[in-house]
């Protein structure tokens, strides 16, 4: 977990509106980047993440709020500063690479420190310097414009940090890949980031990319923003339904707080079903509370009925067996509730079996709203 | 930013006025009764719409041709796109190219060569027939030749649309009808059928719309037995005299009525949502194996190329050549005189040379103006861009012989005396050829994406330099088909030309036609054979270019 840094941080955006005649795509939002620091905008698509992005790389305008890079403002509505997208120093790795067809592999990367003026010879051992790190270096003579999805994506990462810009946004670079290419540009990606020490905004729309890649994660829906943290706090701590629903895999349940409130930080809520069970208490939760949160893979099944131990407990009957491979998803009728388990496809419980569901209080989360 | 503005609101500006000023000097020529010489009109009213004295039997001709001409004309293009498309038939790309041709060769052209051909007695086909005992069977002086020849050279336009469609079409949802159970025939009857209908319905609107507007064949084949349709009637009118501008502006502006509302027709269908399996995507369609029968329709499209390419330029090869344009072997004389005539004799020769001068500058000047109206249409920030782009397309919905009619009364009320030059040409020529011009550029634009250029704005490049380094050599081979097709439209362009040159500014295809009616076949099809080989130079070079492009990107 990372610790506040006394200098300024890299990227500070206060009260970000962004909105397109009638329709507002980014609400007043704020969060800062520190140095150093690998930050990620999650969310679906058309919850602003992109836009505001782009928007802090100066490729669009936005209509209210100030974004600060490294000290120096670059975009403020109040003080009518919005210095050009070329002028702000940052570096861009775009969706669909926008790889120049016209130019070779070597040209793309050498772009950024041509346009700086920089001597010839020192051009060549940085682009070559960036053509290494991206395991590129045998296809720098290459027409850019004939290359496999993947190179396609190195050529664009190493175009981006060529230039060593302390700033790198990242917008769903690994979006075009296929699923085993990506998995391991993920492992690649972070490992870059860590020995370039260069601050960066990753925008994706996969929670697994997210947790995986970041230091802290914001997770965004219509504009606003739902909730910040580690990819920790996101997973275990969400704050919201839509947060814990979009965030890994939860059931939500929904009821109601009964007894005498909070107590070491649990409360005791009883399904609008029946049933009550004990949930952990954020702290901002107001007592009209009305969901509780528990994640699919943290849930145990027992054979038959009537298992107890210090865990909440379910009884149901299982409806279906779905094999996936890594996990077996099971959808079980738990007296009036529908859970969704996930479990190791060690433990086998057949289709129309009576169960018990266990899960620690610990992990039912009583969420904000 | 503020003279970023400021350049794109002049520009877009003097394009609109461009096109506006004169449709507004048509209009009211059309509903001044008093002396047509005033200007703004004194006497208001409509009689010259009522007064048409040329009537019905004018909308029933224009009626019979473009009906007739668009039939064949679609039923063509349905078939040859369907063969060339949905079959395996040896060599289909290459017959793909060949089938365009015609569109090149201009109905002018296509008219000139028909009637070597197929004129009465001295036609060459109907030389050739009396030879082998059937007489004068061919008459290409009639209404159904001025269709015929229409529908050769003009209805090339809708071989391109329907192959489009078919090309468009996704082939899994054919295979999708063979898997259930369907047949071969089923499945063309119950889905190819049904899922092509609407862009065939689209290509007959469309390609209506065009013929209603043509105007070259009906003039060379329908004048001399005064067998008028809307286009000649117009023409037929400012040549009398005095000039009955009037009536001719009464009847242009209710041609374009027409042609306006059959195209918004053509263009609420498209916008419909029946086009709605039919994506962007271009599929590779499977070819059905039709197996010896490929041969049998290879040789359909083969006749094809042959009726419309091979005979009208050999029949004007041939006569270009001659001292007496005949096929009897014997009486053949051959000679380079006409072609010497052609570019000696003054008026040809100068009338060639403006041609050129005017399809380079025009192209020049216009790939360049026409580049930043669609910069500032699509990637601009200007407000009412949608409003511009309505605008800089709209001559397409208007005939061009009424678009000259509209251009000649506009430049003849203006004080600047530009009328009877070659300047007046170039303005002309670039406002009636900024829809073809925007339409290429923009397809060229949309295709780079915007991420590129945007980029290189992150990677730190100005404006100035992300244009040298990434904007312009991308556009570069979109910029040279524009200019190409710029310069074919203009040294084909007659329907503007035959209104606004003058003794001084005489262009090739108005010169050909007067040629035609008064010199003789054979220098005629001389300087028909220099301009057709000057665009057909202008097309490989076209294609080449194309080629490359789709390669390169």
């Amino acid at each position: 977990m990372s610790t506040p840094a006394p200098a300024p941080p890299m990227i500070a955006v206060s009260d970000l509106v962004i909105s397109y005649g009638g329709y507002v795509a980014v609400k007043g939002i704020s969060f800062e980047v520190r140095r150093g620091e690998h930050i990620t905008l999650l969310g679906p698509s058309g919850c602003g993440k992109t836009t505001t992005l782009r928007s802090i790389a100066g490729l669009e305008r936005p209509t209210g709020g100030s974004i600060i890079l490294d000290g120096t403002p670059v975009f403020s509505a109040e003080h009518r500063i919005n210095v050009p997208a070329e002028r702000r120093g940052v570096s861009m790795v775009f969706q669909s690479y926008a790889i120049w067809p016209h130019m070779t592999v070597f040209e793309n990367v050498a772009y950024g420190l041509r346009v700086r003026g920089i001597p010839q010879k020192e051009i060549e051992t940085k682009t070559h310097q960036a053509l290494q790190l991206v395991q590129l270096h045998d296809a720098a003579d290459r027409p850019a414009s004939k290359l496999s999805g993947g190179q396609q994506q190195r050529v664009a990462l190493g175009r981006a940090i060529a230039f060593s810009p302390a700033v790198v946004l990242f917008d769903e670079p690994l979006s075009n890949l296929d699923a085993k290419l990506r998995a391991s540009m993920r492992l690649e990606l972070k490992e870059l980031q860590q020995r370039l020490g260069v601050s960066s905004v990753y925008v994706t729309h996969d929670q697994e990319e997210a947790l995986a890649i970041s230091d802290r994660v914001i997770v965004m829906n219509d504009g606003r923003i739902e909730q910040i943290g580690t990819p920790d706090e996101i997973y275990n701590q969400p704050v919201s339904g839509f947060v814990a629903d979009f965030v890994g895999s939860a059931n939500l349940l929904s009821g109601t707080i009964v007894g005498s409130g909070a107590q070491n930080g649990f409360v005791m809520f009883q399904l609008a079903t029946g049933p009550r069970l004990t949930a952990r208490y954020a702290g901002a939760a107001s007592g009209t509370a009305t969901t509780i949160a528990v994640r699919t893979a943290l849930i145990d099944i027992r054979r038959g009925l009537g298992h107890r131990d210090d865990r909440n407990a379910l009884e149901g009957r299982v409806r279906r067996r779905l094999f996936h491979g890594d996990f077996i998803e099971y959808l079980i009728d738990c007296q009036g509730n529908r859970v969704i388990v996930r479990r190791p496809p060690t433990e086998i419980v057949t289709e129309g079996e009576a169960v018990t569901v266990l899960f620690s209080a610990e992990h039912t989360i009583l969420l904000d709203r | 930013m503020k003279f970023e503005l400021l350049a794109s609101a002049a520009v877009a500006l003097v394009c609109v006025g461009l096109i506006v000023y004169p449709l507004f000097f048509l209009l009211a020529e059309s509903i001044n009764v008093g002396d047509p010489q005033t200007f703004p009109p004194t006497d208001i009213g409509l009689d010259n719409f009522a007064d048409l004295s040329l009537g019905v039997t004018v909308l029933l001709n224009t009626g019979y041709v473009a009906i007739t001409a668009t039939v064949m004309a679609v039923a063509a293009g349905f078939v040859l796109a369907w063969i060339l498309t949905r079959t395996n038939v040896p060599a289909a790309a290459f017959l793909e190219r060949f089938l365009e041709i015609p569109f090149y060769l201009t109905p002018l052209v296509g008219a000139l060569a028909w009637s070597i051909l197929a004129a009465p007695k001295s036609g060459f086909l109907n030389q050739i027939l009396r030879g082998i005992g059937v007489p004068d069977l061919l008459d290409i002086y009639t209404p159904f030749g001025i269709a015929w020849v229409m529908a050769l050279f003009e209805g090339t336009v809708a071989f391109v649309m329907i192959s489009t469609v078919m090309k468009s079409m996704d082939p899994s949802l054919e295979e999708s009808s063979r898997v259930t159970g369907a047949g071969k025939l089923r499945t063309v009857f119950k889905i190819t059928v049904p899922l092509v209908l609407p862009g065939l319905l689209g290509a007959t609107v469309f390609v209506f719309a065009e013929m209603l507007g043509s105007f070259a064949a009906a003039l060379v084949l329908g004048l001399p037995g005064r067998f008028f349709v809307v286009t000649t009637a117009i023409w037929q009118y400012t040549l009398s005299y005095p000039p009955e501008y009037g009536k001719a502006s009464a009847l242009g502006v209710a041609l374009f009525g027409v042609m306006f509302v059959t195209l918004s027709f053509y263009r609420w269908m498209v916008r419909r949502g029946t086009f709605a399996t039919i994506s962007g995507k271009a599929f590779q369609p499977r070819p059905i194996d039709v197996g010896p029968a490929r041969y049998g329709l290879a040789a359909i499209c083969w006749l094809y190329v042959f009726v419309a390419v091979v005979l009208p330029i050999a029949a004007l090869l041939l006569t270009s050549f001659l001292r007496f344009a005949t096929v009897i072997v014997d009486q053949m004389s051959f000679t380079l005189q006409n072609y010497k005539t052609a570019f000696t004799l003054d008026a040809v020769r100068s009338a060639l040379i403006n041609s050129l001068a005017l399809g380079v500058g025009v192209a020049t000047i216009g790939v360049f103006v026409m580049a930043i109206l669609v910069w500032i249409i699509y990637r601009g920030r200007l407000p009412g861009r949608a409003a511009i782009e309505y605008v800089v397309m709209f001559p397409q919905s208007v005939p061009r012989l009424v678009f000259g009619l509209a251009l000649l009364t506009a430049w003849l009320n203006i004080p600047i005396p530009l009328y009877g030059t070659l300047w007046v040409l170039a303005i002309a020529y670039f406002t009636v050829l900024m829809p073809l011009g925007v339409r290429t550029l923009s397809g060229v634009v949309l295709q780079i994406d915007k991420s590129l250029e945007e980029c290189a704005q992150v990677c730190g490049a100005t404006w100035a330099h992300r244009m040298k380094t990434i904007t312009l050599p991308l556009l570069r081979p979109g910029l040279v088909a524009a200019w190409l097709l710029i310069f074919i439209a203009s040294v084909r362009e007659i329907g503007v030309s035959i209104y606004l040159m003058g003794p001084n500014s005489k262009v090739i295809a108005p010169a050909i036609v007067s040629s035609w009616s008064s010199a003789g076949t054979e220098l005629t099809a001389a300087m028909a054979m220099i301009q057709t080989a000057a665009m057909l130079a202008a097309v490989v070079l076209l294609l080449r270019v194309a080629g490359k492009y789709v390669k390169g990107v």
